[in-house]
């Protein structure tokens, strides 16, 4: 199989079955658990292996093995799925749910409320499709109750499905967007807003950025206070600084009257600048720029730049402005360096070298606001100075 | 980089790993995982699924046979690993100890007494020196006045030899003038304090025991590829360590054609220890290339253009030894090193060191391996430091209070009890905000911005624990490749996964299972036995490094993967992609396979048609394997058929006959047959081999041919007085002698009395031999002639006598009987009768008894009838007299008549049947041609 070899896994798999004497079919390790995993393996690649097949050959090893008769389930609908056969997988889904064998174990409850789950995910898109029917309808003026009706079912079957899901800790990212989505289409917005504040701020729930977006696209979408979306943002912009969202966060910021408000969006872009990803973002070097720029030219709370570059100033000038990227930033993306180049101008004086090349370089290709930036960080120069620490009394403007 | 929108839903519990029943045997096959919706936010009719494994990947297929040498045999004389027989006990008590299943016996009084005969000076030195005029070790009997102040030492000497000699012997005892000598002198004999010494010595073996089961210190690997800065020149760089001791550093130019060559030299570089890894980045165009061997770290900056030397930077020197050592991707000159002793340090070749956090307990719960490591991670100032517990992210800048958890070995991330990281990689290439964690069970695939959820998991199955992983980033739309090597076993693995920022994490693809070095030997030229050995421990030895270099030319790209074999070799091989072509390759190979292999087939089609008579003779065989070939081909037609569709139609003509298709047969289930490796790749095995045995050549020093002490075998006494030299000692002695004076040999030992071997006894005959056997053992001992007179005329009369009598006793006590009785008691006489006859021959000679007869053949042939007992048995009189109905006597007769004739054979009246009967062989010679139907005579005589 590590050599895709489907053929002849197929036939050694076929006489390790024969050669099988003993009834394994109560153990949940073991021989049934190999072949349900190797055989499900070699069907899923083999040339000659059909849906026809695969269907026969997972309904005999839900038979074969008790214990794993969920897991198997759950793994067939999923197979279902990938191949588009959203009907069947639901036929399956509700006959494991019905399945009833002894006391269950912790896992079976587990694999148990994923089938639900699921099920109640493939509820949602029936209702949604539903959905979609009544609205292009409705535009009409035709109304059809018994499409209206089924769809109100699906609701209830996926609604009581999803939220039970969702009350255990996990990722449930698929999950929660449909149950809001439910509950927001029957207007029940405290529920949906209860359970994104759930899913985002209850510790016993991976700190999953997703969850802050979803409670933040929420509150935007419901036209929330300012002050609620920047406390969203904020606790995303705790956990996970270089999030695509920061942008946003930012720009909320710098609009704020606030002048913490105005501080904090220079931490939030600084703070994204200091990843790799964001390392060629052109957006947020522009958002940094436009900042720096303003700050200094009010000439008002040069402290906060100050501030921020103390902490970078060892190793942004090798991260950021070396010789090599303002070459490479120049070639690649002109406007990126533009803003670089005045982020560098300010932050490291008028001799630093990214600044020096990329000034250089685009006076020579005549463009003029190359030039116009070159005036700025000469004009401005004191200010690194000051930002640096090098002379703080010295000069004063 | 953006967040998937939209995860793959998971559980999450907090706390230790679930109990579980150990690893499923098969764990990673067969599942999904999960599903999630496919594009989101797109409005389809039908929503679409992705799997969170099993999705398409891209197909990389491997272009050679095995792995092939990159560069010539590493120094050639290279010193051999421990291997477990060095240090483990050998014999009984070993034996003894696997049954009682406590583990491994490590041989420690071996080893300490390998110290005391390799380094006596150390062990004995000064009262060695002190005491030496009072051992005597000669064999000659002391002087009277030297008594007094010396002993002997020689029976001692030979006491322990003996000891040695019988080593493993359960019938062992120790000595008691031994015992007697080392109370004696226990306590001020040794140098150092035996207790002391001992504890070392066991300490030591535990720790090269321990380092054979898993060996962790090259974790990382020894082996960089540097690539060259366009993607278009063939030229890149391969780092690697070499020598003796693995301590020379290498910076080898090779240029990537269909075998990756080495051009010009290596620019070379001496280090005082053995390398244990090579870590490498790219900065702003350069390579920074950190060295680690185990107390000694290096940087060496090389200039991205070709050609250009590289140049060493820093050197540090730990206490302890250095675990890990990683290059930084984002910042030029700065690497993070690990210690032994749980400190993580952030190392600037223009700042210097800076310790983030010292702490020799572990993370999350308490492990006893010292093993740490560190990474760097999408924020240049944030490091990632590993124990085997688990990985945490530390902020440089102020490592006491910013950190937070990245991965932990419990319920967070599924993990089974006993699970362990093993190596954490930074995956910066492929996404920024990546990791890979690899455990002795599985790998994972962790995003920072989602800690302690693995967004990818995979049970990897491989024999030993990943101790290398490489990756080779794929574009957008592309899968990111992950190659896992173990150490011990030589695996390689491929992996591919895709997402990270616009999709979630999916596995994709089926993993892949490269070449292992030692896979190449059965490609090698065949070797003599011994250098065929030496080849394999060669070729076998742990994994070192792994590294890949993927190479575009055009449309086609390959993956060119290195590995590194802690002898120092260098092997390679290339993985094509096959973006375009169909799943051909399949077919083809087998179509490839199929001519070679059954030239059976194909032979009697395009044999000249000269030989017909034979074939004509031969047919019935023939005919008979074409049957069982046509039956085998029946099972397989299904499947043959669907291959023929696959394969055109031109390639079997549709009106072709049966046996036209049979040359396919085999192909319906193909061997694993190795493809030859092609030409060039069997050049280079040869030259490699040719390099390899040159360097055998020269022997090593120890190892003069070897000689036996005999002092071992026999003690002196033994030897000296041999208990009276018998008659046959000193004949032997005597011929050894002449022998050696002859400069012959002795050839062979005769006993001193030759005798004749004594032929083989007839064997006594049993209870009741046949008749045949009877014969066989008779003309076997040449009294074939006796046998037959005996035969004749033994007292046939006299048996006759026997059995009527034995009949009539028992017809005496059978008084009345009833019908069926009777019919009984017929069936009994016409058994005795058929006994009687059997064992009654006519009473005729034979004229030439040395010469069997024709009668030689079976009874069934021509049933030897005896006319004589016949009648006297068949007359109504007598059958009366034995009780038989009236009505039965006729069938009886009847019945005997027609036996007597004998079955079916000649028709032809008893009398001349008699006569022919007694026809010796020279006259049924004679009148062989009256008789054409007797064709050859059964037995071989």
């Amino acid at each position: 199989m590590l050599q895709k070899q489907w053929k002849r896994a197929a036939e050694f798999l076929t006489f390790y079955i024969e050669s099988l004497e003993k009834d394994f079919s109560t153990e949940y390790m073991g021989p049934s658990e190999i072949i349900w995993r190797i055989g499900t393996e070699i069907l899923c690649h083999h040339p000659h292996s059909s849906m026809k097949e695969f269907n026969s050959f997972t309904e005999q090893m839900k038979t074969l093995g008790v214990k794993r008769y969920l897991k198997v389930c759950l793994e067939h609908a999923f197979h279902l799925l990938c191949n588009g056969l959203t009907d069947e997988a639901y036929q399956n889904l509700s006959l494991a749910e019905s399945w009833r064998f002894g006391e269950q174990t912790a896992i079976q409850d587990k694999e148990m409320k994923l089938i639900q789950a699921y099920r109640g995910l493939l509820d949602y898109y029936s209702w949604s499709k539903q959905k979609n029917i009544l609205l292009e309808h409705g535009q009409d003026g035709f109304e059809d109750l018994s499409v209206e009706q089924e769809m109100h079912s699906c609701f209830r079957k996926a609604a009581v499905n999803l939220k039970e899901i969702i009350k255990i800790p996990g990722v449930w990212d698929l999950f929660v967007k449909c149950y809001v989505d439910l509950l927001e289409f029957y207007g029940d917005h405290n529920e949906a807003r209860q359970v994104l504040n759930e899913y985002a701020y209850n510790s016993k729930f991976p700190a999953n950025p997703n969850a802050h977006v979803y409670l933040y696209q929420f509150l935007k979408r419901h036209g929330e206070s300012k002050k609620s979306l920047i406390s969203a943002l904020k606790i995303l912009h705790d956990i996970v600084p270089s999030h695509e969202l920061m942008i946003d966060f930012n720009t909320m910021l710098q609009k704020s009257k606030k002048r913490k408000k105005r501080q904090l969006a220079l931490e939030v872009i600084f703070a994204a600048l200091d990843y790799a990803s964001w390392k060629e973002n052109v957006k947020a070097w522009s958002c940094l720029a436009r900042q720096v720029k303003q700050i200094v030219i009010s000439e008002k709370h040069l402290d906060w730049i100050k501030q921020e570059w103390t902490s970078r100033k060892d190793w942004w000038p090798a991260f950021h402005f070396s010789r090599y990227l303002a070459k490479r930033n120049w070639q690649e993306n002109e406007r990126l360096s533009y803003e670089k180049a005045l982020v560098a101008g300010i932050l490291l004086g008028k001799d630093c070298k990214y600044f020096k090349y990329v000034s250089h370089q685009g006076c020579k290709a005549q463009v003029k606001r190359f030039r116009i930036l070159k005036r700025f960080v000469n004009k401005h120069n004191p200010v690194y100075l000051r930002i640096s620490g090098l002379s703080d009394s010295s000069v004063q403007p | 980089m953006e967040f998937p929108a939209a995860l793959f839903p998971s559980y999450f519990g907090a706390g230790p790993p679930r109990e579980e029943g150990g690893p499923a045997p098969a764990a990673g096959w067969g599942e999904h995982g999960q599903v999630l919706e496919a594009g989101p936010g797109r409005r389809q009719a039908e929503t679409a699924f992705v799997p969170r494994r099993g999705g398409k990947g891209e197909s990389w297929e491997p272009a050679d046979a095995a792995a092939v040498p990159v560069l010539p045999p590493n120094a050639s004389c290279w010193v051999p690993l421990l291997a477990p027989q060095d240090i483990l006990y050998h014999g009984i008590l070993r034996r003894k100890l696997r049954t009682g299943k406590s583990g491994a016996a490590l041989d420690f009084t071996k080893q300490l007494g390998h110290f005391f005969v390799d380094h006596p000076e150390d062990a004995f030195g000064s009262l060695g020196q002190l005491l030496h005029k009072n051992f005597y070790l000669g064999n000659s009997k002391l002087r009277r006045q030297a008594r007094d102040s010396t002993i002997r030492m020689t029976a001692l000497m030979e006491e322990i030899n003996c000891l040695e000699a019988r080593r493993g012997c359960p019938r062992r005892h120790l000595a008691s003038r031994l015992r007697w000598f080392s109370h004696l002198c226990r306590d001020w004999l040794f140098e150092v304090p035996l207790g002391l010494l001992a504890d070392c010595v066991h300490e030591e073996l535990l720790l090269q025991w321990a380092g054979l089961l898993f060996d962790e210190s090259p974790t990382g690997g020894a082996l960089a590829w540097l690539p060259p800065e366009d993607m278009g020149a063939h030229v890149g760089r391969l780092v690697y360590p070499g020598g003796q001791a693995m301590n020379h550093l290498y910076f080898q130019d090779v240029v990537l054609e269909e075998l990756p060559r080495a051009r010009g030299s290596p620019a070379q570089f001496e280090l005082n220890g053995r390398i244990r890894q090579v870590a490498a980045a790219r900065v702003d165009g350069e390579d920074f290339v950190g060295i680690r061997s185990d107390y000694h770290c290096g940087v060496w900056r090389v200039p991205g253009r070709t050609g250009a030397a590289p140049t060493p930077l820093q050197v540090i020197r730990t206490s302890v030894p250095a675990s890990c050592l990683t290059v930084s991707p984002h910042l030029p000159g700065e690497l993070a090193v690990s210690t032994q002793s749980g400190a993580v340090y952030l190392w600037s070749v223009e700042m210097g060191l800076q310790r983030l956090r010292h702490d020799p307990q572990t993370m999350f719960f308490r492990d006893h391996s010292p093993w740490r490591w560190s990474d760097f991670t999408a924020h240049p100032r944030v490091l990632s430091c590993a124990d085997r517990t688990g990985l945490q992210c530390l902020d440089a800048r102020a490592p006491e209070r910013c950190h937070f958890d990245l991965f932990k070995v419990g319920e967070e991330a599924g993990c089974q009890q006993g699970e362990r990281v093993v190596l954490p990689m930074y995956l910066g290439r492929a996404h920024p905000s990546q990791h890979l964690v690899t455990t002795q069970f599985s790998v994972y695939v962790l995003d920072e911005r989602l800690p302690l959820v693995p967004v990818l998991k995979w049970a990897h199955m491989m024999k030993a624990p990943p101790l290398f992983a490489h990756l080779t980033p794929g574009g957008p739309g592309r899968s990111h490749k992950v190659l896992l090597g173990t150490s011990r076993t030589q695996e390689l693995l491929l992996l591919q996964y895709q997402g990270g920022s616009q999709s979630a994490c999916q596995l994709v693809g089926s993993p892949q299972k490269l070449h292992s070095i030692a896979g190449c030997l059965q490609h090698l030229p065949t070797q003599l036995p011994h250098r065929h050995r030496l080849l394999q421990q060669r070729l076998g030895v742990p994994a070192a490094g792994l590294a890949a270099a993927l190479q575009e030319d055009g449309p086609r790209e390959s993956l060119l993967v290195f590995q590194l074999s802690e002898a120092g070799d260098v092997f390679c091989q290339r993985l094509t992609h096959e973006a375009a072509q169909p799943p051909a390759p399949t077919s083809e190979t087998e179509a490839a396979v199929a001519p070679g292999s059954s030239p059976l087939f194909e032979a009697p089609a395009s044999s000249p048609p000269g030989l017909g008579s034979e074939e004509e003779e031969e047919e019935d065989e023939e005919e008979q394997t074409f049957y069982l070939s046509n039956v085998e081909v029946i099972i397989n037609e299904e499947e043959e058929e669907e291959e023929d569709e696959e394969k055109e139609e031109d390639v079997a003509p549709p009106g072709a006959p049966e046996e036209a298709k049979l040359p396919q047969e085999p192909c319906a289930s193909p061997q694993p047959s190795p493809a030859a490796p092609s030409p060039a790749a069997a050049l280079r095995y040869r030259r490699w081999l040719k390099a390899f045995s040159k360097g055998c050549r020269e022997p090593p020093r120890h190892a003069w041919p070897p000689t036996i002490s005999q002092k071992r075998l026999f003690t002196r006494k033994e030897l000296e007085s041999p208990a009276g030299p018998s008659a046959l000692h000193r004949q032997a002695r005597q011929r050894l002698r002449q022998a050696m004076r002859e400069g012959g040999r002795v050839q062979r030992w005769d006993p001193p009395a030759p005798q004749p071997p004594a032929l083989p006894q007839p064997p006594e005959p049993e209870g009741s031999p046949d008749t045949l056997s009877a014969r066989l053992t008779a003309s076997w001992s040449g009294d074939w002639w006796q046998w037959w007179e005996e035969r004749t005329s033994f007292n046939m009369a006299q048996r006759q006598r026997a059995l009527r009598e034995r009949r009539r006793r028992q017809k005496r006590a059978r008084g009345r009987r009833s019908l069926s009785a009777s019919f009984t008691s017929s069936l009994t006489y016409q058994s005795e009768l058929s006994e009687l006859s059997d064992a009654a021959p006519p009473p005729l000679s034979p004229g030439r008894p040395s010469v069997l007869p024709q009668e030689g053949s079976p009874p069934g042939g021509s049933p030897p009838a005896s006319p004589v007992p016949e009648d006297a048995l068949l007359s109504s009189q007598s059958l009366r007299c034995r009780g038989i109905p009236k009505e039965r006597r006729k069938m009886l007769r009847d019945y005997l008549a027609v036996w007597a004739e004998g079955p079916p054979e000649p028709p032809e009246p008893p009398g001349s049947q008699a006569s022919q009967l007694c026809i010796p062989l020279s006259q049924s010679q004679l009148s062989s041609a009256s008789q054409p139907r007797r064709k050859r005579p059964r037995m071989g005589f």
